[in-house]
């Protein structure tokens, strides 16, 4: 056990269906404080499970996830509390629709954290500057691009100060020429020190921000290593053939 | 006898209009009445249904009491769902006063209770409807941010909710005020009832009856422009 591990997987499994088909076979991972972890794989291999799992989206069918001290994967555990420090990114954005972007961002901040209209909007407003959305504020999510609307996602994630941020998949659902501006601000993150675990197809960003990859197939963790060790030299045969087919 | 006289006959002789008055202001009552309860409950029996269909498994895996508790509960409401719709609302007006409130007096009390449970059958239905349409993203956003499941449907889901049913809402009140005009069945002077004693007295049909048919159709054009109204306020805010 790494003292600066922030979330400790152990043999994480997810059956459905009696056992008949396991999305996830035992996964034991750490994730460290600062580290980007982007998780690859084929469609099907569990990689959006896991994600998923970490916050108990879905819940694991045995195993433990220790975060902050505690095994979230327990029965009995609040997870709402532990879910309040992981930031969660979705494949399709998840803004709520009845809402102002800044009503997105500080209605969680206010009522869970009992922050003040001023202070969470001001909080807000801060970090739509950061990703240059600042004049978006009093748009509702109609009103806004793709590549616009996932921006918003991560900042109202950023905004309950979370100290992990999961993305699933987050530049999946967009336009091509969209995709730059959300890995951009994924990029500025990473280099601002947040915690990130990365489902993605994207391999530019695998190599070039990714601290470790991870590789995954059939609900296991086939191979896992820096960018350069599994983009450059790969061991595994499953990993030399996903590369050959995505690069 | 011409109109004139069919009119005086029907309805000013005697003060005969004051059936259809009164009529109408019970039939008003029990509409008003039946709906509120119609509305509270079935947003309970919703609840209950969707937080059962939403929470089964992580219920299911803490285990206990409260898996339980809300499987009871869940069954309960669904059986009360297929008695209520599967069985036609004269049935159950006259059950509730002739059987279960067999030695109560007031008649007027029976019929608001027995519209209204009811009426909370097909409400329960619709909102039960509307949070299901409601992305699952939505609930897992509110969730992932570390809202409880009641503050997710609080703050998140019922607000989206409340804009996707309310025409089917007030569709739903406004098929409850025709079908209250069963309650003659038990014995209350409603508006057809009311109509129904003037065509006993005179022997002429046509007057009181078609009378009652149109202020049927006034109160119900009335109520479907506002929801009308309603429907273009909330598709307008929608952008």
């Amino acid at each position: 056990m790494k003292d600066n591990a922030l979330i400790e997987v152990k043999d994480l499994k997810k059956h459905y269906k009696n056992g008949a088909v396991k999305a996830l076979d035992g996964i034991t991972t750490d994730i460290t404080k600062g580290e980007v972890v982007v998780v690859i794989g084929p469609s099907g291999s569990g990689k959006s499970t896991f994600l998923r799992s970490l916050n108990l989206l879905e819940l694991p069918t045995s195993g433990s996830i220790m975060f902050d001290g505690e095994d979230i994967a327990a029965p009995h555990v609040n997870i709402n509390k532990h879910r309040q420090k992981m930031g969660m990114v979705f494949q399709h954005f998840n803004l709520f629709p009845n809402m102002t972007v800044l009503k997105n961002m500080t209605i969680a901040p206010m009522k869970l954290k009992g922050l003040s209209k001023e202070d969470a909007e001001k909080k807000a407003m801060e970090l739509l500057e950061r990703v240059g959305l600042a004049d978006r504020a009093e748009a509702y999510p109609s009103q806004l691009s793709g590549g616009q609307k996932q921006r918003i996602a991560i900042v109202r994630a950023l905004c309950m100060e979370p100290d992990v941020l999961l993305f699933d998949e987050p530049t999946s659902a967009l336009d091509p020429e969209m995709v730059g501006e959300v890995l951009d601000v994924m990029k500025k993150l990473a280099k601002a020190g947040m915690t990130m675990v990365v489902v993605t197809h994207e391999m530019g960003f695998a190599r070039e921000v990714g601290s470790r990859v991870v590789f995954m197939a059939d609900g296991v963790i086939v191979e896992e290593g820096t960018p350069s060790e599994m983009f450059d030299s790969p061991k595994s045969e499953r990993l030399k053939s996903f590369l050959a087919k995505v690069l | 006898m011409n109109f004139k006289e069919q009119f005086i006959l029907n309805f000013v002789t005697d003060n005969r209009w004051t059936n259809i008055t009164t009529g109408l202001i019970h039939t008003i009552i029990i509409t008003i009445c039946a709906a509120l309860i119609g509305l509270v409950l079935g947003m309970i029996v919703a609840a209950v249904r969707t937080t059962y269909d939403k929470n089964c498994e992580s219920l299911k895996r803490r285990g206990g009491l409260g898996y339980i508790i809300m499987t009871f509960f869940n069954a309960v409401c669904k059986l009360y769902l297929t008695i209520f719709r599967g069985t036609p609302v004269v049935v159950q007006l006259m059950i509730m006063y002739y059987i279960i409130f067999a030695s109560a007096k007031n008649g007027l009390g029976v019929a608001i209770i027995a519209f209204g449970i009811n009426s909370a059958a097909y409400v329960a239905e619709i909102f039960r409807g509307g949070i299901m349409s409601i992305d699952n993203g939505q609930f897992e956003a509110g969730r992932s941010l570390g809202f409880n499941y009641i503050q997710t449907m609080m703050y998140i889901v019922i607000p989206q909710v409340i804009k996707a049913i309310l025409p089917a809402l007030l569709n739903e009140f406004i098929a409850l005020l025709k079908e209250t005009s069963v309650a003659g069945y038990v014995g209350i002077t409603d508006l057809t009832r009311g109509g129904n004693i003037i065509r006993g007295v005179t022997f002429s049909a046509f007057m009181p009856l078609i009378a009652v048919a149109l202020i049927y159709l006034i109160m119900v054009v009335c109520l479907t422009k506002v929801v009308g109204i309603i429907e273009r306020r909330l598709r307008k805010s929608e952008r």
